[in-house]
């Protein structure tokens, strides 16, 4: 084996974060590590790269015993990391990116066309082909993130860790880097790939590792099991699947007619936006993020105002209306950002979920604070968002919970419309189950559903309608039954416009 | 009992700063060379050690009280309203001139100028929310210029068209308030005047006002952040609007309350030279804009100065002493707000991520 972690045990206080874990990779190896937010996946690999010491437990690498104090130690072992966030410097070069730390030289001078001849022999030795020059931020996310895994490779890294590495590519990109992956394990490489999008696991990787509250809950060879045993093992009970009821949809309850919305330099950013939701329909919005979404729920919502077309809210026209007229008209609004839009990190639970409802809950201008702390106490329960008390601040939430939590506060309103705006994005697969029931229920009960989404198998999942986006004009409209992943791919990346 | 509590983390805050000033004064006062106990026992009695000097210390924290007041709401609504000492100035002009010129019973006058010191100061304050809604000119810089013109309208408005002829001193100040307007003394022969209570029961009016009611729940969330609340259907503008006409409303409390309980005349530069605007901010700022914490924040730095003086009188330190204790302190207010920015910032890196 290549890598062996035995017995790995991490206190934080009283809070064990990993309980005698054991770990091993061997060389050319894909082994993915999954489990649920908080499950301690990150820990042990914070462990790994040298970010944290193990309580007890020893690491082996090629056999020896290691410990890593730092990065760098670890990094001295052949082990590289790629995080999340990519750590790269946007206003510099591919090349100055990769060789940072190790420049080539001339006469103590950093040799610029070197360090460039150098990235392209590498990005052609590894079939990751980049152009050196190239100034970062103005990469696309996926070659920036092949910029990243260079960069460990530069360092001589037999063992990678990718954490959560298609976060935030494409479709297209995420099958460009699975491709990668599977290449470069071919050289010899090993990945460590931690992620909760199970489809991606089993396509790339050839072992994985379950996680649960610290512990090891599987090891499983990939072509042993399938997604639904690896989420059994995730969350530790059958996950409920999703029914819809046959519903026949009513009324309009979300017209959008000719809409368009230019920028600051009078760039359009929606052009010419037709839409409908009836009630008792998902319609979901499909897209790459940026090609608009954000804007029209903006529109929709009131945040923004329209340039062209109009917006018809159970058949009134909600132009020039503010957003709290615009809900109390029948709405509700799953944001597409929790922090930026749906959240007040520096507040209380109970302050974060009176939001929209505060008008509703006055008497006499207070607060009536008893039945508001009775109602969020309630979806607390309901949802089992784990948050202690409702005077807790936020900021001790995960996502996960915190993302609950807001889905909670909007589902309690009775609502016309709920627009549900990556109501999942970078939450578990058990908060996601309760989220999705949550959401066919209400279009079940009548309540036109807006779903907009990034991530193609939650749109499939749920939609009775797919809109899919390009470029602030809408490309194409499929059928849930006509829809598959390509069609829409297609759609989504500008090919094969329909009109 | 939450409210007990709550009020109490409020103080923490403010105790732990000014223990780590006094910590530092010491060693300033050992640097040259005076017993650093003598010295503080003076400090405690010039500042609490009679029942005269504790009234002196409290009737200086009434202005510094309400001027902290009106920068906490502000601040907490997100909006850095930096003019409290214009707003405090005009405030404290108008009250002494409806004082002065308004005919009919005491007590009535009395009231009216009191209104007037916070219709103005809130107008000050209000105009400058105005400009940054309107033209988009920035809150900070527009509030701290327009103290300039505060303070140099006032001067001239006593140095020319109302100043006091009737007295011998040339000095820039306006005519004396006739005795029947003034506020009441709150013990015979003692400097603290009714605008003390008034500054209290602000203090606690304004905790409930952010606690308890719609509006102040709004303010709350505009102030942590702006986003969310405008999500969530709060109108930025006319909540700033509100805030900032509340905000130098409490300031133009504090002018009023020192013209018509302290000096009964407005004298130009009484109130920038006192520093009290200022002290107000330094104890919001101490404080974290918590109501209560405010108030005793504001008392705690009256008492410093107050004491420094009582430092004077009997000691051979010098004054100088207590201004190392307050350097200290914004020091420690001004590391805080970094540290939060700081953190602000390393949050929003680690957004979305989990574990």
């Amino acid at each position: 084996m290549l890598l062996q972690m035995k017995n790995i045990t991490k206190h934080y206080g009283n809070v064990t974060a990993n309980q005698a874990v054991n770990f091993d990779l061997g060389e050319g190896e894909v082994h993915a590590l999954v489990g649920e937010n908080g499950a301690g996946k990150t820990t042990l690999m914070r462990i790994l790269y040298g970010m944290e010491q193990p309580s007890s437990g020893s690491v082996q690498v090629k056999g020896n015993n290691v410990s890593f104090d730092n990065p760098a130690s670890a990094m001295a072992s052949g082990i590289g990391m790629v995080h999340q966030h990519f750590m790269l410097f946007p206003s510099f070069t591919v090349a100055e990116n990769i060789v940072i730390g190790r420049e080539p030289t001339v006469g103590g001078v950093f040799d610029r066309n070197k360090a460039a001849a150098l990235v392209e022999e590498l990005g052609e030795k590894y079939g990751m082909p980049v152009d050196p020059w190239a100034v970062v931020s103005e990469c696309p996310m996926g070659m920036q993130q092949r910029v990243e895994i260079l960069k460990v490779l530069y360092q001589g890294a037999d063992i990678i860790i990718l954490d959560e590495p298609t976060g935030a590519l494409t479709p297209l990109e995420v099958k460009e880097l699975l491709v990668n992956i599977k290449s470069l394990a071919l050289q010899g490489k090993s990945f460590i790939i931690i992620t909760h999008k199970l489809h991606e696991v089993m396509e790339v990787s050839d072992r994985i590792t379950v996680l649960r509250d610290g512990q090891v809950t599987g090891t499983l060879a990939a072509s042993d099991t399938d997604v639904e045993q690896l989420s059994r093992l995730m969350v530790g009970r059958e996950l409920v699947s999703i029914v819809k009821k046959d519903v026949e949809p009513g009324e309009a309850v979300l017209e959008v007619k000719g809409l368009g919305i230019r920028g600051p330099k009078g760039k359009a950013l929606l052009k010419d936006i037709h839409l409908e939701v009836r009630a008792g329909e998902v319609v979901g919005i499909a897209g790459i993020s940026g090609n608009g979404q954000s804007e029209l729920i903006q529109a929709i919502s009131g945040l923004r105002s329209i340039d062209e077309g109009k917006v018809q809210l159970s058949g009134v026209d909600i132009q020039g209306m503010d957003v709290r007229d615009i809900r109390e008209q029948g709405l509700a609004h799953i944001p597409e950002d929790r922090y930026l839009w749906g959240a007040a990190k520096d507040a209380t639970v109970l302050d974060n979920g009176l939001m929209g409802h505060h008008h509703k809950l006055k008497r006499r201008g207070l607060v009536k604070g008893k039945e508001a702390r009775t109602k969020v106490t309630e979806w607390i329960k309901q949802f089992g968002i784990k948050a202690g008390t409702v005077d807790n601040n936020v900021q001790n939430l995960s996502g996960g919970n915190l993302q609950k939590l807001i889905a909670a506060r909007e589902f309690a309103h009775d609502s016309h419309l709920l627009i549900a705006a990556e109501p999942t994005r970078g939450v578990d697969i058990g908060a996601m189950e309760i989220i999705h029931t949550e959401l066919i229920r209400k279009r079940d009960a009548g309540v036109g559903v807006l779903l907009v989404s990034s991530e193609l198998t939650e749109i499939l999942q749920l939609s009775d309608r797919i809109v899919v986006m390009y470029e602030g004009e809408i490309a194409g409209e499929i059928s849930a039954m006509d829809a598959t992943e390509e069609k829409i791919s297609l759609l989504m990346s500008g090919g094969n416009r329909q009109t | 009992m939450s409210i007990i509590k709550q009020s109490l983390r409020g103080l923490i805050q403010p105790l732990i700063a000014v223990i780590i000033g006094l910590i530092a004064g010491a060693i300033a006062i050992l640097v040259v060379g005076g017993s650093v106990t003598e010295t503080y026992m003076e400090m405690w009695k010039g500042a609490f050690g009679s029942f005269y000097f504790t009234t002196n210390t409290l009737a200086r924290a009434t202005p510094i009280i309400l001027a902290g007041l009106g920068v906490a709401l502000a601040f907490r609504a997100g909006f850095f309203n930096m003019g409290a000492d214009g707003q405090m100035i005009l405030g404290g002009l108008s009250a002494a001139l409806t004082a002065i010129y308004l005919p009919g019973p005491g007590w009535l006058v009395l009231v009216v100028s009191i209104i007037a010191g916070i219709v103005t100061g809130g107008l000050w304050s209000f105009f400058a929310g105005w400009l940054d809604a309107k033209f988009g000119m920035n809150l900070l810089i527009t509030t701290l210029l327009l103290n300039y013109i505060a303070t140099l309208f006032a001067g001239y408005m006593v140095a020319y068209p109302f100043m006091d002829k009737t007295g011998s001193a040339a000095m820039a100040q306006s005519a004396m308030i006739d005795q029947s307007v003034w506020l009441p003394k709150l013990f015979q022969g003692m400097g603290l005047h009714a605008g003390f209570i008034i500054a209290i029961v602000a203090a606690v009016l304004l905790y409930f006002f952010m606690k308890k009611t719609v509006m102040g729940y709004e303010i709350r969330m505009l102030g942590n952040n702006p986003l969310f609340a405008s999500y969530g259907g709060v109108k930025r503008g006319r909540m700033m609007m509100i805030a900032m006409l509340v905000s130098g409303g409490l300031a133009g409390l504090a002018g009023a309350g020192e013209v018509l309980g302290t000096q009964y005349r407005f004298l130009d530069g009484s109130m920038t030279s006192a520093n009290y605007a200022w002290s107000g901010i330094m104890a919001t700022l101490l404080a974290n804009s918590h109501p209560i914490g405010t108030a005793v924040a504001a008392i705690l730095l009256a008492a410093l100065q107050t004491g420094a003086m009582g430092v004077e009188r009997n000691t051979d330190v010098p004054l100088e002493v207590a201004s190392v204790i307050q350097a200290v302190l914004t020091l420690f207010v001004s590391a805080k707000i970094g540290y939060a920015i700081w953190k602000r910032r390393k949050g929003k890196k680690t957004n979305g991520t989990t574990t």
